[in-house]
């Protein structure tokens, strides 16, 4: 059995000029210690699906159906203080705003011990020695002194820091990464990521990384769910995504990423990018969700919406087209 | 920080100095003759004379106020031309009253204002949250002595569950004195729960947005923990100031409740001074809310330290 489950996965909002379907039918599983990465371009759903997890969708006007099974246990039937006690102990959350993401009124050491003492009970000494040793855990010199600090006294790469310290400190069994290291600086992302990395060994939680950051992608993730207009267009293993993209919108993501010294070496190519805009989650959309903007849609893609098929061992697509023609365009 | 409460002390000087200047001009330049009026009607114009000479009031301006002030730094704040009793005792003996007033009406309107609140910013938009700001607006538009009479009527003389009026000093038990307290405390506090209501409403609204508080929800604190803890310590400092402003008006306030609940405070002794052009005692009751003002806001700068780390001084 998988560590998470997510089946059929419904995220929809309600706004004053109709629904919102951020998230319109999404499955996939993540194995106990296995990093899962899901790529999408901003809107797409992928954030909306990360909080759906942990139900911090506000409800409403957003409403959450499906099912969402952590270790078998179908987490939209939880009650509230089943959810309160799954929260920050067995799944936690890293946000993608380290400025704004700890609360600037309250020392580093109490945000860290707060959990300890909401979950394990610790006392508030005891939870304080311990936020001492996830400093030192996640790379802060002078842990002792550090923990006595407020967030406005770090750095954003030392707050990124200790948010991963806060989400390590019960040792969940779930991590959940959204965009950790898009604010932040190159050499502050490399660092970050070998330490999620680093981490994710040592304590053994499994990942769900959320990213537009394809190179993020490729270093830390073993399976790739893409998402697009809130549904999943493909998944495949990391190296056969790369490698082999079935769908045409994978294929648009990998081409538009710049190549670091391409223009030195004479090979630059202007970037690929995709034509055209996200459509509105505010139609039901009949066909493909990305028929609009593929060079490959013919008028069975804008009627029929495509199933999720399995094109190779692994490695599921939705498109009409992708499995005759093999690598449409690559 | 010591240098910080130094300097803000200093400060307060030249405020005070202002105040001064302004309260014995103030007095200086209204119409009506305090010696005509000690003098009374059968008097004669070199009575009038006499009197004002032995008042000092014939001297000029700037020689007058010079030794006013010379007075009051000396902890002399003259004596009350009705009564012939130094303004400094006559304040003692109604300082109580009022302060007792201040005290509980600030402890009340805080302990209900804030919770209300905070607790209609948690469910804005429901009949909570609606029921808050009716209150709110009432609180506003109804004055004090309205609600004032309106408490006294239906809990003292129809139910006949708190006394009527008057005051009860301290000395005497906590309880009797607090007994005729709460009647004035809630007429006086209504505009201000209201006021404090709205600050905390709008703040928390504000707060309960930001990402730290999504941080807190995903540690798995419940919801108490995140309204008190994590939001309410973030809306803080308005709120204090809020507060803090607002002790201007319970000083307004006090004036009104007073007469109508019968307590012998400094509003009373405001008010039957300014009816008998009793100027000593009205630049002395005045002088000092003036520096009760002056140090409230002082101790207001030096609390927003207490909630926000990063406010240093």
């Amino acid at each position: 059995m998988a560590l998470l489950e997510v089946d059929a996965l419904q995220t929809h909002f309600r706004t004053p000029d109709g629904i919102n379907r951020a998230v319109d039918g999404v499955s996939f599983h993540v194995n106990a210690g296995e990093t899962l990465a899901i790529v999408g371009e901003s809107g797409c759903g992928k954030s909306v699906t990360a909080m759906s997890i942990l139900r911090l969708i506000p409800e409403p006007p957003g409403k959450i159906a499906g099912a969402i099974r952590f270790n078998g246990k179908n987490l939209l039937e939880a009650s509230d203080k089943e959810m309160r006690a799954i929260r920050g102990n067995e799944i936690s959350m890293i946000f993608q705003e380290p400025m704004t993401s700890l609360n600037p009124v309250l020392t580093v050491g109490r945000q860290i011990g707060e959990t300890l003492r909401l979950h394990q009970g610790m006392s508030a000494q005891a939870a304080e020695d311990r936020a001492v040793e996830m400093l030192n855990l996640v790379g802060i010199p002078e842990a002792k002194r550090r923990v006595k600090e407020y967030p406005h006294q770090l750095s954003g790469g030392m707050r990124q820091r200790v948010m991963i310290a806060i989400a390590l400190a019960c040792n969940p069994k779930l991590l959940i990464a959204d965009e950790p290291t898009t604010a932040l600086d190159v050499t502050i992302q490399a660092q970050i990521l070998d330490l999620m990395r680093d981490l994710k060994h040592r304590v053994g939680a499994a990942i769900v990384l959320i990213t537009h950051d394809l190179g993020v992608v490729a270093e830390v993730a073993e399976r790739v769910v893409v998402m697009y207009a809130g549904r999943k267009v493909e998944e495949a293993p990391v190296h056969a995504l790369f490698n082999k993209p079935r769908h045409p919108y994978t294929q648009g993501l990998l081409g538009s990423v710049p190549k670091l010294g391409s223009s030195l070496t004479g090979e630059a190519t202007r970037l690929a990018e995709i034509p055209g805009l996200v459509p509105s989650l505010k139609q039901k959309i009949p066909g493909c969700v990305f028929a609009s903007r593929c060079a490959h849609a013919t008028d069975l893609c804008t009627a029929v919406a495509p199933a999720l098929e399995e094109k190779a061992p692994g490695h599921v697509a939705a498109c009409h087209y992708a499995l005759r023609e093999g690598a449409l365009a690559a | 920080m010591f240098a910080y409460i130094v300097r803000r002390v200093l400060a307060t000087i030249p405020v005070m100095a202002i105040v001064a200047l302004f309260v014995f001009s103030l007095l200086y330049i209204a119409p009506g003759d305090p010696a005509a009026v000690i003098a009374g009607d059968q008097a004669t114009p070199d009575d009038v004379e006499r009197i004002r000479a032995s008042l000092g009031l014939d001297r000029p301006y700037l020689v007058r106020f010079g030794a006013w002030v010379w007075d009051i730094l000396r902890g002399d704040l003259g004596v009350s031309i009705f009564t012939n009793l130094p303004v400094s005792t006559m304040i003692q003996q109604r300082i109580e009253p009022t302060l007792s007033l201040m005290i509980v009406t600030l402890i009340l309107a805080v302990s209900i204002a804030v919770p209300m609140g905070v607790v209609a910013a948690w469910r804005q938009g429901t009949w909570i949250d609606r029921a808050v700001m009716g209150f709110a607006v009432l609180g506003f538009s109804v004055p004090v002595f309205v609600v004032g009479y309106v408490l006294a009527y239906f809990f003292a003389l129809e139910w006949d569950l708190l006394p009527v009026q008057g005051y009860t000093p301290f000395a005497r038990g906590f309880w009797p004195w607090l007994e005729n307290l709460i009647l004035p405390s809630i007429a006086l506090g209504s505009v201000y729960i209201a006021l404090i209501a709205r600050i905390t409403r709008a703040t928390m609204l504000e707060v309960l947005q930001q990402d730290y508080i999504r941080t807190a929800r995903a540690k798995g604190l419940n919801q108490s923990g995140i309204l008190f803890l994590h939001a309410l310590k973030n809306a803080a400092v308005p709120i204090i100031t809020v507060i803090g402003i607002g002790i201007a008006l319970l000083i307004g306030g006090a004036v009104v409740t007073e007469s109508v609940f019968a307590i012998p405070g400094l509003g009373r002794l405001t008010v039957d001074a300014i009816l008998r052009r009793d100027y000593p005692v009205i630049q002395g009751v005045v002088l000092l809310f003036s520096f009760v003002y002056v140090l409230v806001n002082l101790a207001i700068d030096l609390a927003y330290t207490l909630f926000d780390p990063r406010i240093r001084y």
